[in-house]
């Protein structure tokens, strides 16, 4: 694996600006009870972004994909985790079940759908993973219908009251969560000879492979680990949508592509950094730029991305790939 | 690779292309489109699967009258075949299946499609080819003011010209928020009104009705949160956070069901954080104020007692002793499918929805003439006239479906109701517990 | 050497079919055979910049969405000839279409495809806000409906004049630099290929092409456009339409055509679907077969049988160790 050390005083930059936005946060949401409810829900709303756009970077950086359907498997997981619920298991039981089912039908998908594409050229990868958002769509509506239910978050409408700011424990629990999600992945990759197996295979299948790598493992093992993680961010999303429906992962998946494309498709951080921005920037739009109406939003946003990747075509955390020729 | 591998392949191709062909084959007609001897054949798009898909037991329970009917002789002894075909709430979809219905199933009359966008997009078609557009399961004001003939019609920016095949059925949208506007200032002392409304033609047409209906006191709005269709419900709940920070103590939902699930929870969360303080008198449009989607809200940590709503329909779950409910009952209970039942027993409201207006079409088709014709339908249905002895028995008690020269929207009644009873034992899953609507004064008008 | 666009003897054949095909099917067939060559003229567009310059675009309903626009729009106000529409929107879109190349230039792969995707969810909500003239979620109306006929003519005419200047575009200096940029974008730049003037061609190229398939998707939505029918499912299906089809000879591209024209809209009465979630079901899974099992997509049908064919005879008569191997 190569890495060029270039750009990093571009790297520093973007750090600094980050800093002073996060402080201009603060200090505002120290002046203004509203500002800081507005923040505090747009971080909430952010972690959720983060916490899907973290799976798809992780598929990414395993498996050099982009998983349209990763939405739509959380939100089949979570579909799961209601279901056994349903068959009498608690809630926790119901979440650490779901979760290794997750990275069975993971794997199983990689294994079975996306190996004979794999070493095909994007468009077909991308396209088997739009088929089976599709399939996936088509197969909850058919054991589920289309009715509303309920999966209650497992900690209520408890909130702390910091100061006037309503907290919910929900949040608090989401936040714990994708942090801990992003140090898992960050310290297998960092720092596990099974990470560093699975950049390799990722990265340099062939040479990987002489080195000993066995590459469709790793790939299969990557695909298992983001359906695990998409299922955690499903699990979490469900509550703060109020209730299950199957459309409930559609504009989360906007939101997380956007994030990673912000981030860099290569930095879990920087799509966790991407996501909270984008949901602080939701949210003080709806508070405060009322004549930005409702429409703009999403163009805005995605305007936004565009403007970053121009300038870093990278993502704003990204290393600029260079190709040896 | 193996050899297997490229048959399939071959075949798969070969499959699918033909699977394409031969579905789309129709059945031929002879006759008057539509009218035989023994069966009249009408049709009607839904939005069976994609975002609008909570609608598709309107269709069900349209269908399973039908089948009550025919199982009955009929109507003058024909029996009445319903294709419902999904469109996916996709306007060009719309179209396909609306041509479909017409030029290849040759459906006599297209009945009860739901959505705006989707009417919009076929009511010219439909209109140019004569064939009946009716009973449209959407309150959008289109359908009534386009829809008048002769001196009556005049041309507004959207219809320069009557579409005369076209006809609506339930309480169009405007007068159900002008009677909200009413309820406030009879019942609020000194309103801050907050609205939360959906950013489109939809929620529009409640909005500017309302705002017309406060007159001189359109001051006490404080705040008008639009929101996208498609937009998240966190994203819902911090417009709903704007309006409590405009200081709202009055809070009217203009909103389809998941954005209104979405609102209820966090007005029950702001009155939680605010200990109290923000405690909304809150009023629901009645798209949104079906009893499942009550109980969502309350799986959501929603406490919805005292909202207020209206219905034209009678409910299952609050008069299960009624007559006509025991029917619906019953007619439900025949189809034999199992998903239909579990909605009625859930007290899904769509459900006699779709009962009231089937038996609407049923009596227009029996007052259309011993060899019904496009013409005698509409005519019929231009003349309804369920009330008295004549009532529809699946609309609310004391509630008249009619039609004239004069009046071209079939309903324009409302009653209020209050939703009782939630406790804090209440299970969603059970529906015990959790309360229901209750009547709220007396049948009041809403037309202009 | 793949096949590039098809032989003479060909293409007359499928013309002689679309010219009588009209006189045999009923007008509601008519009208699904006109949707297809709607389709038709979208995949061909798509499929150039997919399939030819090897560029991802998960965005090009966004083109259809302002092709569609201008007709209904120019046709609602000015009463502006339908055909004359459909030109404007292919220049229209061009434009644009170059616009967008431009800065695309910067990205590739995946953030390419993400910027695309932006696109495809952006631009349906413009008319949302610009509700004044583009008629926002009421849709802007066009005050002529045409017959099913007229329909069919216009979607299969503008397919062949387009699909001859596809050939023509194809054939030339442009398409070999279209196919280097594919191949190799290392080996183009060396060999003096600019690729950032062909990729931005591409682009255009490819939406002036979806530009008039918008054109023809309205007209054929009874003059009828609203954001709704150019959400993210119509850019995603066009992806579909190009990589079933593969790589562009004239019967991938009608297959790709029919597959995402004809099939999501198969009615639950045939067997095995057996209702409107079943449907898609199958739709799904049949559009990650086809992915799985026919690499070249429905364009290398012909090959696979052909070397099918062969390794049957193979198989019964001695080996020939002549020539290079076949797949």
């Amino acid at each position: 694996m190569e890495r060029l050390k270039t750009a990093d005083v571009g790297q520093v930059a973007i750090a600094v600006v980050l800093l002073a936005g996060a402080i201009a946060l603060l200090v505002c949401s120290l002046g203004s009870t509203k500002f800081a409810t507005s923040t505090v829900a747009g971080v909430a709303l952010g972690l959720v972004y983060g916490s899907l756009a973290l799976a798809l970077v992780l598929i990414y950086q395993a498996t050099h994909v982009i998983n349209f359907a990763q939405g739509e498997l959380a939100m089949f997981t979570t579909y799961i985790a209601y279901q056994l619920i349903q068959w009498g298991l608690s809630y926790w039981e119901a979440f650490f079940a779901t979760l290794a089912i997750a990275f069975l039908l993971g794997t199983v998908l990689q294994v079975a759908v996306i190996r004979p594409v794999q070493h095909r050229s994007v468009i077909a990868t991308v396209i088997v993973t739009v088929g089976l958002f599709i399939l996936i769509d088509g197969v909850v509506n058919w054991i589920w219908g289309g009715s509303f239910r309920s999966l209650p978050s497992p900690f209520g409408i408890a909130s702390y009251d910091v100061g006037g700011v309503p907290i919910e424990h929900l949040w608090v629990w989401q936040a714990g969560v994708v942090l801990a999600g992003l140090a898992g992945v960050w310290a297998l990759f960092r720092f596990t000879k099974l990470g560093l197996a699975m950049r390799a295979a990722a990265l340099r299948p062939a040479s990987a492979a002489l080195a000993g790598v066995r590459v469709e493992v790793m790939l299969a093992i990557g695909w298992g680990l983001a359906a695990l993680l998409g299922a955690v961010a499903g699990l979490m999303t469900e509550p703060s949508q109020y209730f299950l429906d199957q459309a409930f992962m559609q504009p989360i998946l906007v939101y997380a592509f956007a994030a990673a494309a912000l981030g860099g498709l290569e930095s879990p951080a920087g799509a966790v950094v991407g996501g909270i921005a984008i949901g602080v920037l939701q949210t003080l739009m709806v508070g405060y730029v009322p004549q930005i109406t409702s429409e703009l939003q999403l163009p805005l946003a995605f305007a936004l991305i565009l403007a970053v990747l121009l300038v870093k075509p990278n993502g704003l955390f990204g290393r600029r790939q260079v190709q040896r020729v | 690779m193996s050899i297997n591998r490229k048959k399939l392949g071959a075949l798969l191709g070969v499959v699918a292309i033909g699977i394409a062909v031969a579905s789309t084959a129709g059945a031929a007609s002879q006759g008057s489109p539509g009218v035989t001897k023994n069966s009249i054949t009408i049709g009607g798009t839904f939005p069976l699967s994609g975002p609008a898909s909570l609608y598709a037991t309107i269709a069900g329970a349209e269908q399973a009258y039908y089948g009550y009917v025919n199982a009955h002789g009929g109507v003058n002894g024909r029996k009445i075949n319903d294709i419902v075909l999904d469109d996916q709430y996709n306007p060009s979809k719309t179209i396909v299946k609306v041509k479909q219905l017409v030029e290849n199933d040759h459906v006599f009359a297209v009945v009860g499609g739901l959505g705006t966008a989707p009417g919009l997009a076929t009511w010219n078609y439909l209109n140019n080819k004569g064939v009946p557009q009716v009973l449209l399961a959407t309150g959008d004001a289109y359908w009534g003011t386009c829809t008048a003939t002769g001196s009556a019609f005049t041309p507004k920016p959207y219809c320069s010209k009557p579409k005369p095949w076209t006809m609506g059925w339930q309480p169009d949208y405007p007068g159900e928020a002008k009677l909200y506007a009413k309820y406030i200032l009879t019942n609020k002392k000194t309103p801050h009104i907050g609205i939360l409304y959906q950013n489109d033609a939809y929620g529009q047409n409640y909005l500017d009705a309302f705002n017309k209906a406060l007159g001189s006191h359109t001051g006490d709005v404080v705040d008008a949160e639009p929101y996208n269709f498609t937009d998240s419900s966190t994203v819902v709940s911090a417009h709903v956070q704007a309006l409590a920070a405009h200081g709202a103590n009055t809070v009217v939902i203009f909103a389809t069901p998941a954005a209104s699930i979405a609102a209820l929870a966090t007005i029950t969360g702001i009155k939680a954080a605010t200990h109290g303080a923000f405690s909304p008198l809150t009023l629901l449009n009645n798209v949104s104020a079906n009893r499942v989607f009550l109980i969502a809200a309350q799986g959501a940590h929603a406490n919805v007692n005292n909202v207020v709503s209206t219905t034209y329909i009678k409910s299952q779950s609050a008069t299960p002793k009624d007559s006509a409910m025991i029917l619906a009952k019953k007619i439900i209970n025949a189809t034999g499918n199992a998903g239909l039942q579990q909605q009625f027993a859930a007290g899904d409201n769509n459900l006699i929805y779709g009962l009231a207006s089937a038996w609407t079409f049923v009596d227009a088709l029996k007052h259309a003439g011993a060899t019904p014709t496009r013409s005698s339908l509409m005519k019929a249905l231009r003349n309804l006239n369920e009330t008295g002895a004549n009532r529809n028995p699946f609309v609310f008690p004391g509630m008249d479906v009619k039609t004239s020269s004069t009046r071209t929207f079939p309903m324009e009644q409302l009653q209020f109701e209050q939703w009782k009873g939630q406790t804090n034992a209440c299970n969603p899953n059970t529906e015990v517990n959790c309360g229901d609507w209750r009547k709220l004064g007396v049948v009041l008008n809403s037309g202009s | 050497m793949r096949r590039r666009l098809p032989a003479v003897v060909s293409v007359p054949g499928v013309a002689g079919v679309l010219v009588v095909l009209p006189f045999i099917l009923s007008s509601y067939h008519t009208f699904l055979a006109a949707e297809v060559g709607v389709f038709f003229v979208a995949v061909l567009g798509l499929n150039i910049l997919t399939g030819y310059t090897g560029q991802i675009s998960i965005g090009h309903g966004a083109f259809m969405a302002i092709g569609g626009y201008t007709t209904a729009v120019m046709s609602r106000d000015h009463h502006t000839n339908l055909i004359l529409t459909i030109l404007v929107a292919f220049a229209i879109c061009f434009v644009v279409g170059l616009l967008f190349g431009l800065p695309a230039l910067r990205l590739s792969g995946a953030y390419l495809a993400l910027a695309t995707f932006a696109l495809a969810i952006s631009v349906p909500q413009l008319p949302l806000q610009w509700s004044r003239y583009l008629g926002g979620s009421g849709g802007v109306q066009s005050p002529e409906t045409k017959g099913n006929v007229w329909i069919y003519g216009a979607a299969w005419s503008v397919s062949a004049v387009l699909f001859l200047l596809a050939w023509l575009i194809l054939r030339g200096r442009v398409g070999r630099a279209f196919r280097a940029v594919r191949d190799s974008e290392i080996a183009a730049v060396a060999s003096g290929v600019e690729i950032g003037v062909y990729k931005t061609l591409a682009f255009g190229i490819s939406a002036a092409y979806c530009g008039a398939a918008g054109a023809l998707f309205v007209i054929a939505s009874n003059g009828f456009a609203q954001p709704d029918q150019f959400n993210v499912a119509l850019s995603l299906q066009l992806l579909i339409g190009a990589a079933v089809a593969g790589l562009g000879s004239l019967w991938g591209i009608l297959a790709g055509a029919a597959f995402v024209g004809l099939l999501p809209n198969i009615s639950p009465s045939v067997p095995i679907i057996g209702s409107e979630q079943g449907r898609d079901v199958v739709y799904g899974l049949l559009v990650v077969l086809v992915m799985l099992v026919l690499p070249g997509g429905l364009a290398g049908l012909p090959a696979r049988l052909r070397s099918l064919r062969r390794g049957l005879n193979r198989k019964s008569k001695p080996v020939k160790l002549r020539g290079s191997s076949s797949q």
